[in-house]
């Protein structure tokens, strides 16, 4: 019954590399050419950590009145267990721990970074379940690491569009300059917290697949994620076990890491060395944990209603 | 002929949930038992049954979309356990009827999207995707996001994202649904053309019995997770030629089905349709043109009005009644339902 010569189809075998990499190409570009149509989406989103920031700065200067850089700067000094002498203001000794704006600028951004990254996934794997595309992604051969890697891409790119732009117009905003010192190591702490943050957005969208809901968890985590990035205060002011919990949540090692690298101020991790340390660590682990836990969701999905169920 | 699916006693079961009264009562549901099946290559393969018989849920077990709860199968030689890959890159599918297309894409940029995902090159998917927009005559729309398409136009995108990767194997799960007449029509010519000029084997689930019987060499109706009956339509048709049917429209008061079945050579009498009072009953029997008197007669009185007879000529839906003593129009779940009641159909 069967005509000669019947087509065997395509990517059958091990794929190769440059068909992997079209893959997370192709991923990229369609996510890329999506919100391009959704016009201003970019722009409202860089905007938003200036606004972010803003409402902590002008709370602080209303609370600590006429000198709010020498309050804050007795904040973390103190916070970092040095030493004001008697009879000298706190800025006169430790110039750079008074320059609140760029502090509060530099954890709002990293905070957009953090969420665009994880809520980009959330939403992401939702939309798809709900157009039914998240089925049509199951049906093709192309494993969901490429897949998720050109998602994760793109969302990144969106994550360093938002960021860039945040950081250069708030500084405009708020007067800081935030190119004075520290910005390669700075670039190096973001670059290698964007690795376990990659993984950690595995997990949210698999955690988002599995509870078929992304806006009311979206909500909440928010909170929860600048609470423990300590994204407007130093993590000293948390309780010990608070402490130790945020520190081990990689985008406040990342964030603590830029801030210190940047203001030249006191690390978590009492080093640049410590946190690079501990960052490289999460850095190996949080991605394939991340991975592991999406293939296990989806595995678990596939044997009870299906991936597409909705 | 070489056999390309093979399905060795596949069974599924879920787990739903229901809510009643404020309390939450677990329920296991057996979307298919012990399926035994084989399509061989160069088929063009009908799965017929009524919504919830289990025809999507073996298609989703046999695309690697599900996971079986017994069972196993082999799709283009490939193990849907063990070979997901290579099963997924041996098919091209149609499931979701207008979903699962991205709707701020263009119908081109779709394509061109789950070409890469198929690993079809760059520059065959270009040539593919020209000769899909040609084939299906998308031309109009097809540079166009999907947004702005009619439920029709998404439906052929759906379709034509299904060749893609020119897979020999293509599941189409009502493809039709949403398409008016003649675009059915030219896409029933188009699957009909895969299958002959170019050998692909098709499986083509649908519950429009002129479909299956236009379409399909063979078909399997399936029923409750189970296959009920195997065969070429013809054959189908020929277990049953031994029987006439009867079709009568009208106003019938409640007993007329009890006074039919109860009339000496009335095999089984089926509710085809209600609305506005009317009924359409389908009386399946020995020897229509001895028995006609006696079935109007059964029907006559009691208030009773009959407006029309009408002989038939044997169809697959007449095979799936005889087989499950219900119509297919009737959606199985209404009738487990009624089952659990106490009453409903007989199989």
């Amino acid at each position: 019954m069967a005509a000669v010569g019947v087509s065997r189809g395509f990517g059958l075998g091990r794929p190769g590399w440059p068909a992997k990499l079209n893959v997370v190409r192709t991923v990229f570009l369609a996510r890329i050419r999506i919100i391009s149509r959704y016009k201003g989406a970019i722009l409202m989103e860089a905007l938003l950590p200036i606004v972010f920031a803003a409402m902590p700065v002008l709370l602080g200067t209303s609370v600590a009145g006429g000198n709010p850089a020498e309050a804050f700067c007795n904040t973390l000094v103190r916070g970092g267990g040095l030493v004001i002498p008697p009879g000298e203001t706190c800025i006169q000794n430790y110039p750079n721990f008074g320059n609140y704006k760029l502090y509060m600028l530099i954890g709002a951004s990293t905070f957009t970074v953090v969420s665009i990254m994880m809520w980009l996934i959330g939403y992401w794997v939702r939309r798809e379940q709900e157009t039914g595309t998240l089925e049509s992604l199951a049906l093709a051969p192309a494993r969901r690491i490429w897949i998720l890697a050109g998602v994760t891409s793109y969302a990144f790119v969106r994550a360093m569009i938002a960021f860039v732009i945040a950081i250069l117009l708030g500084s405009l905003v708020f007067q800081v300059n935030p190119f004075e010192q520290g910005v390669a190591p700075a670039l190096a702490f973001l670059a290698l917290g964007l690795l376990p943050l990659w993984g950690l957005s595995f997990m949210f969208g698999a955690f988002i697949m599995r509870i078929k809901e992304a806006d009311s968890v979206i909500q909440v985590l928010q909170w929860v994620l600048a609470f423990l990035m300590g994204v407007f205060y130093p993590l000293t002011l948390l309780p010990p076990l608070m402490q130790g919990i945020a520190g081990l949540f990689p985008p406040t090692v990342m964030t603590d890491a830029i801030r210190a690298s940047i203001l030249n101020i006191t690390y978590f991790y009492g080093s640049a060395y410590g946190s690079v340390a501990v960052l490289f660590a999460m850095a190996l682990v949080t991605p394939l944990l991340g991975y592991e836990l999406f293939e296990v969701t989806e595995r678990r999905l596939r044997r009870r209603e299906g991936v597409g169920h909705y | 002929m070489e056999s390309i699916i093979r399905v060795d006693k596949l069974s599924k079961s879920f787990t739903t949930k229901e809510r009643k009264k404020g309390q939450k009562r677990k329920r296991t549901v057996q979307a298919l038992k012990d399926v035994d099946l084989v399509v061989y290559e160069g088929e063009n393969f009908g799965l017929l049954g009524p919504n919830g018989a289990g025809k999507t849920t073996l298609i989703k077990c046999l695309t690697t979309l599900l996971l079986p709860s017994e069972g196993t199968a082999w799709v283009n030689g490939y193990n849907i356990h063990k070979q997901e890959d290579s099963v997924r890159a041996s098919l091209g599918c149609m499931l979701m009827g207008d979903r699962g297309l991205y709707w701020k894409l263009t119908g081109r940029e779709n394509l061109d999207y789950f070409g890469a995902l198929y690993h079809v090159p760059r520059d065959v998917r270009r040539k593919r995707i020209g000769e899909l927009i040609d084939l299906l005559k998308l031309d109009e729309y097809a540079d166009r996001t999907v947004e702005t398409y009619s439920s029709g136009q998404k439906m052929l995108v759906a379709f034509a994202k299904a060749l893609i990767n020119d897979a020999p194997i293509l599941f189409f799960d009502e493809p039709t649904v949403t398409m008016d007449v003649p675009t059915a029509r030219e896409l029933r010519r188009i699957v009909r053309s895969l299958n002959k000029d170019q050998g692909k084997t098709i499986v083509y689930t649908t519950h429009l019995m002129h479909e299956a019987e236009e379409l399909c060499d063979r078909v399997a109706i399936i029923d409750r997770g189970e296959i009920i009956a195997l065969g070429t339509p013809n054959d189908l048709k020929a277990s049953l030629v031994r029987e006439d049917v009867v079709q009568l429209e009208g106003v019938f008061p409640a007993r007329t089905v009890d006074r039919l079945r109860a009339t000496p050579g009335v095999r089984d009498v089926v509710v085809k349709a209600e609305g506005n009072g009317r009924t359409t009953l389908a009386v399946v029997c020995d020897n229509s043109r001895l028995l006609l008197p006696r079935i109007i007669e059964a029907v006559s009185g009691n208030g009773a009005s009959l407006e029309y007879i009408k002989p038939q000529e044997v169809t697959l839906e007449d095979v799936f009644i005889a087989k499950t003593g219900r119509s297919l129009a009737i959606d199985t779940r209404e009738v487990v339902k009624e089952a659990g009641k106490g009453g409903g159909g007989r199989g």
